[in-house]
C-alpha cells in the first residue's frame, strides 16, 4: 500500500529554520557578532553536526562559537569530526552540548578524549577510517548542520578554499543536496574569488570569521633530527623493498622514517641506478622533505590530501608535479586522496607505537586514544583490486592462475621506542583500552593479514611469503631485536628464514651498516631544504633555527 | 593560548625559601594556625612547617605575577600543591588555603607514626609496576601503585616492608631505579580514608568559588571548571594516585604558550622538557625577581 505522507518534511523545516534566522542575514551574509546568536537557532538538540577538523585546516571560529552557546537551547548534539584537534571540540562535551562523536583522528587531543570516553562524557559512534567516516556522511550520519571554514567568499557565495581545501567539498556536498544547513566561516569576503572550489548556490550562510582559520604544520621533518638507525632502516627498505618489487607509486608515513628514504632517492637510491624505475607516483602531503627527490627529476606526480604550511609559492612553481588550479595555488582533497592512496598505489610505508607477536599495530596506548588517520585506509589491502603493477604482481606466492597479488603495506620501526620500551609486545595495549572504553572493535591500526612487510634495524621481514601464522610469528621474532618477542627467536631458525627468503639482514641485501652516515642525506637540516627549493620554500617560524 | 602553571608538592623545601616572602604574609599564617613559619632545615623536618611554608611561598609569587598582570589559562598542583593551584584558578580564598593546609598537615602527622611511607620505581609502566605490586599486596602487607609522574616513574605507597619487597621485584624486573623516598605516610593511597574523610568535612564548610580558568585534578587528571570536582579533589587527592602525566599531557593538548613551575624546586618542568618544546621554566631557575622582568618581557612580545 502506498504510504500518505508529505515528501518534502526535511526541506520544509530546512526552510522554517532559515526563516528564523532572516533577520540575521543579508543574502546569505551575517555578521560575525551575531554568530553564536545564528548557531543557537539553527541546530536543534540531537542534531548531527559536521564540525570541519581537518588534518589541517579548522574551521574554529565556528568550533569556538559552538562551544559558547547556551547548552540550554542546543543540547545533546551528536557530533561528526573526522580530526578531533582543538580543545573546543572537547568543551562542546563538557558543557552538555554535544553528547556522542563520530571520528577519524584525535592526535593533538588524545589524552582527554580517551578521559571524556571513559568517564561517559563522550559517546563514541565509532572511530572510523576516513573513507568510512566520509562514505556514512552519505548513508546513515547524514549532517543536519555543517560547520566548514573557506579562505575567501564572493558575493555570489562561491567559497575559494584553495590550498587548504581538504575535507570541505565532500563535508558540504553531504548536507546541501539533502536538506542540510551549511554555514561557512570565511576569512575574506571579496568581489570575486580566484577559483570556484565551491558553487555559492550549495551554501546557505557566510560568516567573515574573526580571525583566520588556525592551520598546523603538521608534515613538516626537520631532516636535522634523523637519525643514523633510521637512515640504515631507509637504505634497508630501499634495497629490500622499492628496488626488489619495483614499488612506483606510493604513500609514505609522516615520520622521520619515510623522511629519511626521501632524502635518501637523489643519493643513495641514484647511486643504485634506481632514478625513474622507482617513486614516480606519490599520494603525499606535500612534505619538504620531497623537495630534493623532485628537484633531481625522480617524482611524476603528487598528489595531496592537505597543503603544509610554507609550500605554497614552491608548488605553485610546479605545477608539472602537483594538482594546481589556474589561480595558481594547489588544490588538497582527503576524500579523492584517501580513495587513491587505498585503491591505486602500489606502496604504503609507516610507522607505529606497538606490533604485536602476530603483527597487528596500533598507535594507541594506556591513556591515549589518537585514532588512526589516514593509515588504516591505506595501510590496508582492498581484496576486490586487480592492478597489473610489477609490485602488485610480485606479492602472488603460488602459481595458481587465480592467485592475486596484493597491495604493499610496509611497517617500519625501530625495535625499542619511546621511554625504551619495546615496540614488539606479545599484546597491544590497543586489548585492554578496548575493555576500558568498551568499544566494539579493538583500536587496532593495520592488521596482520593486511602488513606484507615490516622493516627494523635488524632486517627485513617479508610477512607475505609466509604461510601460517606460525611461520608469521617466527619471522617477526627474528627482526624484533632484544625486545621479548625478539628474544625467541634462535640462530638456526633466523638463518633458515634467511634461506628461504623470509627474513634478511642488512647484509643479505648489500647494505652496509657502516654506510649509514647523516651525510648521504640529500638535505641535512631546513636551511638546505630552502636551497634546493631555489628560495622557493618558505618554513614556518618554528623550524627557522638558522639566522 | 596562555599559560599552564604547575604547583609542586612536598619534596623540595629549603631553610630560606620564604626569605622574600613579605612579613604580612607570615603573620597571616601565624594569626590563623598560631604556627611561625621560621624558615630553617630544623624546622623542615615537621610536615606542618613543610606543607604551610610551601603553601605560604607559592601564594606569595601568585600573588606578585598577579599584581604585574600575569594570568594563568589553567593550574595543575602536585599533591599539597593542588591548594597553591586552587588559589591562581581564584577558586580558593588565601585564608581557607591556609586553614585548610594546615588541617591537612595535622591530620597526615598523626595518621601513621612508623613503618609506613612512599617509593618509587623508574623505568617500568603503570601495568607493570602493578602486577609487582598484586604479588605483595595483602591486608596485612598492604602496597599500592600510586603517582604517576610519567609514563615509566611510577610512587609505590603502603607499609615499608611490603614497598621494599615490591622494590627488590621492581629491580629483577628492568627498573632503572627503584627506591624508597623521604616521605612518612602513605600518601595517595585508601591508607589516607581517614584522613581525607576530616579533611572532606572541612571543606564542605569552605566557599568553592567557580573561575574561567582551568583547573586540573590529582585524581582523574582531567580538567574541570566544576565546584564539586575541585572540592573532591582537595580533599581526596590523598586517597588516590595524583596523575601527574596525563594532567600534563591534558595541559599540553591546550597548547600553552607558556609553562611555569612555581617554587620550591625544578622537578616538574625538567619532565615537561623532556615531551614538549614549549617555553617551560622554574621560578626557582632564575629566582622570583628575574622570573617576573621575563614574564612581563615575553608579555609583551
Amino acid at each position: 500500500m502506498k504510504v500518505k505522507r508529505s515528501w518534502t518534511q526535511q526541506r520544509d523545516a530546512k526552510n522554517a529554520r532559515m526563516e528564523k534566522v532572516s533577520s540575521l542575514l543579508n543574502g546569505k551574509f551575517a555578521k560575525t557578532e551575531d554568530a553564536k546568536e545564528i548557531l543557537e537557532r539553527l541546530i536543534e538538540p540531537n542534531d548531527k553536526v559536521v564540525v570541519e577538523g581537518d588534518n589541517q585546516k579548522q574551521a574554529d571560529f565556528l568550533s569556538r562559537t559552538l562551544a559558547s552557546v547556551d547548552p540550554e537551547r542546543v543540547h545533546d548534539l551528536h557530533m561528526i569530526i573526522s580530526s578531533i584537534s582543538r580543545p573546543e571540540h572537547l568543551d562542546i562535551f563538557d558543557k552538555g552540548i554535544a553528547s556522542k562523536i563520530d571520528f577519524a583522528y584525535s592526535g593533538a587531543q588524545s589524552t582527554r578524549v580517551s578521559q571524556m570516553i571513559s568517564s561517559g562524557r563522550m559517546k563514541v559512534g565509532a572511530i572510523h577510517t576516513y573513507l568510512e567516516l566520509f562514505g556514512r556522511l552519505f548513508i546513515d550520519l547524514i549532517p543536519n548542520v555543517v560547520l566548514v571554514a573557506a579562505e575567501k567568499a564572493d558575493r555570489n557565495g562561491n567559497l575559494y578554499t584553495g590550498f587548504n581545501t581538504e575535507e570541505t567539498p565532500t563535508i558540504v556536498e553531504s548536507a546541501a543536496f539533502k536538506n542540510g544547513i551549511v554555514i561557512v566561516q570565511a576569512n575574506e569576503i571579496v568581489d570575486q574569488v580566484p577559483r570556484v572550489d565551491i558553487p555559492g548556490d550549495q551554501i546557505d550562510v557566510i560568516i567573515p570569521a574573526d580571525k583566520p582559520y588556525e592551520l598546523e604544520p603538521l608534515f613538516t621533518r626537520d631532516p636535522q633530527n634523523i637519525t643514523e638507525i633510521q637512515i640504515l632502516m631507509a637504505m634497508m627498505a630501499i634495497r629490500g623493498i622499492y628496488e626488489k618489487h619495483n614499488v612506483q607509486s606510493l604513500n609514505h608515513g609522516v615520520g622521520f622514517n619515510t623522511s629519511a628514504i626521501e632524502l635518501l632517492l637523489p643519493t643513495y637510491g641514484e647511486k643504485l641506478g634506481l632514478k625513474g624505475k622507482i617513486c614516480r607516483n606519490w599520494e603525499l602531503n606535500p612534505t619538504p622533505t620531497l623537495i630534493p627527490a623532485i628537484e633531481s627529476g625522480w617524482v611524476e606526480s603528487v598528489h595531496s590530501f592537505g597543503g603544509e604550511v610554507g609550500m605554497e609559492k614552491y608548488i605553485a612553481a610546479r605545477p608539472d608535479i602537483f594538482f594546481v588550479g589556474k589561480d595558481g595555488s594547489m588544490r588538497s582533497n582527503r576524500a579523492l586522496g584517501q580513495v587513491a592512496g587505498q585503491y591505486a598505489i602500489d606502496m604504503f610505508i609507516g610507522s607505529t607505537l606497538q606490533i604485536d607477536k602476530y603483527g597487528n599495530s596500533s598507535t594507541v596506548t594506556a591513556g591515549r586514544v589518537p585514532g588512526f588517520g589516514g593509515a588504516p585506509n591505506m595501510g590496508s589491502n582492498p581484496t576486490g583490486r586487480r592492478h597489473s603493477t610489477p609490485a602488485w604482481q610480485a606479492m602472488k606466492t603460488t602459481d595458481n592462475p587465480l592467485d592475486k597479488g596484493q597491495k604493499l603495506v610496509v611497517q617500519m620501526v625501530e625495535t625499542f621506542g619511546a621511554n625504551k620500551q619495546p615496540v614488539f609486545v606479545d599484546k597491544l595495549d590497543a586489548v585492554d583500552v578496548q575493555k576500558e572504553i568498551n568499544m566494539e572493535n579493538a583500536p587496532i591500526m593495520i592488521y596482520s593479514e593486511d602488513t606484507t612487510h615490516i622493516v627494523t634495524e635488524e632486517g627485513i621481514a617479508y610477512l607475505y611469503k609466509t604461510d601460517s601464522m606460525a611461520e608469521r610469528q617466527a619471522a617477526i621474532e627474528a627482526i624484533a631485536g632484544v625486545t621479548p618477542v625478539g628474544l625467541r627467536s634462535n640462530a638456526s631458525q633466523l638463518q633458515d628464514l634467511r634461506n628461504r627468503g623470509i627474513v634478511a639482514l642488512p647484509e643479505d641485501l648489500g647494505v652496509h651498516r657502516g654506510e649509514a652516515k647523516r651525510s648521504l642525506l640529500a638535505a641535512q637540516n631546513m636551511s638546505d631544504l630552502v636551497k634546493w627549493s631555489d628560495g622557493l620554500y618558505n618554513p614556518p617560524a618554528k623550524f627557522r633555527s638558522w639566522s | 593560548m596562555g599559560e599552564f602553571w604547575m604547583f609542586p608538592g612536598q619534596g623540595y623545601q629549603h631553610a630560606g625559601m620564604l626569605q622574600n616572602v613579605p612579613r604580612n604574609l607570615i603573620d597571616k599564617v601565624y594569626d590563623l594556625t598560631g604556627i611561625e613559619l621560621t624558615d630553617t632545615d630544623e624546622v623542615y623536618q615537621d610536615s606542618i612547617q613543610i606543607q604551610l611554608g610551601i603553601l605560604t611561598l607559592q601564594i606569595d609569587q601568585v600573588n606578585r605575577l598577579k599584581k604585574a598582570g600575569i594570568n594563568p589559562q589553567i593550574v595543575g598542583g602536585h599533591s599539597l600543591g593542588v591548594f597553591g593551584a586552587a588559589y591562581a584558578a581564584e577558586n580558593l580564598r588565601c585564608e581557607d588555603a591556609i586553614r585548610m593546609v594546615y588541617q591537612r598537615a595535622k591530620l597526615m602527622q598523626n595518621a601513621y607514626h612508623d613503618g609506613y611511607g612512599m617509593g618509587v620505581v623508574v623505568g617500568l609502566s603503570r601495568t607493570q609496576v602493578e602486577q609487582l605490586v598484586a604479588q605483595v599486596d595483602s591486608p596485612t602487607e598492604p602496597v599500592f601503585a600510586s603517582n604517576q609522574n610519567s609514563a615509566v616513574q611510577i610512587a609505590l605507597s603502603g607499609k615499608l616492608t611490603a614497598i621494599q619487597k615490591v622494590i627488590e621485584l621492581a629491580k629483577k624486573n628492568g627498573a632503572q631505579t627503584a627506591k624508597l623516598i623521604k616521605v612518612p605516610v602513605p600518601s595517595h593511597s585508601p591508607l589516607m580514608k581517614n584522613v581525607a574523610q576530616i579533611l572532606s568535612a572541612d571543606l564542605q564548610k569552605i566557599q568553592i568559588v567557580p573561575s574561567q580558568i582551568r583547573y586540573l585534578t590529582n585524581y582523574s587528571g582531567m580538567v574541570t571548571q566544576s565546584v564539586d570536582d575541585i572540592r573532591y579533589d582537595l580533599g581526596n587527592n590523598l586517597v588516590h594516585p595524583v596523575y601527574w602525566e596525563q594532567m600534563t599531557d591534558v595541559a599540553l593538548e591546550f597548547s600553552p604558550d607558556l609553562i611555569v613551575e612555581f617554587s620550591p624546586g625544578h622537578a616538574f618542568s625538567k619532565l615537561i622538557k623532556t615531551k614538549s618544546d614549549i617555553r617551560t621554566f622554574a621560578i626557582d631557575d632564575y629566582g622570583i625577581e628575574d622570573s617576573l622582568f621575563l614574564l612581563e618581557k615575553w608579555k609583551r612580545g
